[in-house]
């Protein structure tokens, strides 16, 4: 099973071309962070109120990117919140897309392509090997924002995610995107993590706005 | 700790919730509410005894929610206390469940 950190890096892999959709470069390293920090509630090792994160179990996942999180989550316990961690994770973060893509390798979901455009720049491809997992995936997501039906839990963190990534648009039209603009904000809405997710590229996006005004 | 009382009134399984919903103890809440989901066509779940909700027990109530809908059962989310209503509605999760301000029997 996929985590979910694995789950939309996966999705923001173009099928056609092997090519990584990236739309908000910075957004989409919070919400990678935030993806973490879904795995590691999903996986019984940390809870969340209305602000806060509690550590409830400190044991090894068995995943290298999640342990390293939750080693620094429990190391630090002056912080808090859960926007503290968001952006204490953001500000320390590895390289989470890189790890998942090289988990995703191993799996054999994916393969790894390295060319050269114009004899000098290096174009990095990931085409799918098995395109099952990230069908599986968009048919999740469309499902869970296109019908009235109560999504899984697993299903809702995984669409504020892809939301905040902006890659809901590779999953359904715009028209349907646009008509569902409703129900795929309640669902961002549901999980704490999410709502301070969305709030800190909220604020991320509000300074890049006042920089370059400044620059201007 | 958490405490899940079960009564059965005018062909409602009620079910009464005290005591703390969290990572501790929303595998039991999950638990409780779907076993009343698989055994009876109406379930109503009292929470006005529930000091505390985090996001694994709102995660469980949810997942009840979503098997009684798998199960066309009547599921009813009744009068959550003062701090569990403030999450609820910092959750929004009045837009995927109806949430009753009484029991409703």
């Amino acid at each position: 099973m996929l985590t979910m950190l694995e789950e939309v890096v996966l999705l923001a892999v173009d099928e056609m071309s092997g090519g990584l959709r990236s739309t908000r470069e910075f957004g989409t390293a919070y919400a990678l962070v935030g993806a973490v920090l879904f795995d590691l509630a999903l996986a019984g090792k940390i809870d969340t109120d209305t602000e806060d994160i509690q550590i409830v179990d400190r044991t090894p996942t068995g995943n290298a990117t999640l342990d390293h999180v939750l080693d620094a989550v429990a190391r630090h316990p002056h912080i808090s919140t859960v926007r503290q961690w968001i952006e204490e994770i953001f500000q320390r973060r590895r390289d989470l897309e890189g790890e998942a893509l090289r988990s995703l390798m191993a799996q054999g979901i994916l393969r790894h392509e390295k060319t050269k455009r114009l004899w000098i720049i290096d174009v990095e491809r990931f085409p799918l090997v098995n395109n099952k997992p990230q069908q599986h995936v968009k048919m999740r997501l469309a499902q869970a924002i296109l019908t009235d039906i109560i999504p899984d839990t697993h299903d809702i963190m995984l669409v504020s995610i892809a939301e905040a990534c902006g890659l809901l648009g590779f999953v359904v039209s715009d028209a349907q995107l646009s008509a569902r603009r409703q129900r795929i904000q309640t669902l961002c809405g549901l999980e704490t993590i999410s709502r301070k997710v969305t709030a800190a590229i909220a604020d991320l996006d509000a300074t890049m706005r006042q920089a370059m005004t400044k620059v201007v | 700790m958490i405490e899940v009382t079960e009564q059965t009134r005018s062909g409602w399984c009620v079910l009464g919730v005290s005591g703390r919903a969290d990572a501790e103890t929303a595998a039991e809440l999950e638990s409780r509410l779907r076993g009343a989901v698989e055994n009876h066509p109406q379930v109503a779940v009292d929470f006005s005894a529930l000091a505390y909700i985090s996001s694994a027990g709102i995660r469980a109530v949810l997942q009840a929610a979503r098997a009684a809908q798998e199960g066309k059962v009547e599921f009813a989310v009744c009068a959550p206390s003062a701090p569990v209503r403030k999450v609820f509605d910092m959750s929004g999760l009045d837009h995927i469940l109806t949430i009753h301000g009484e029991l409703p029997c």
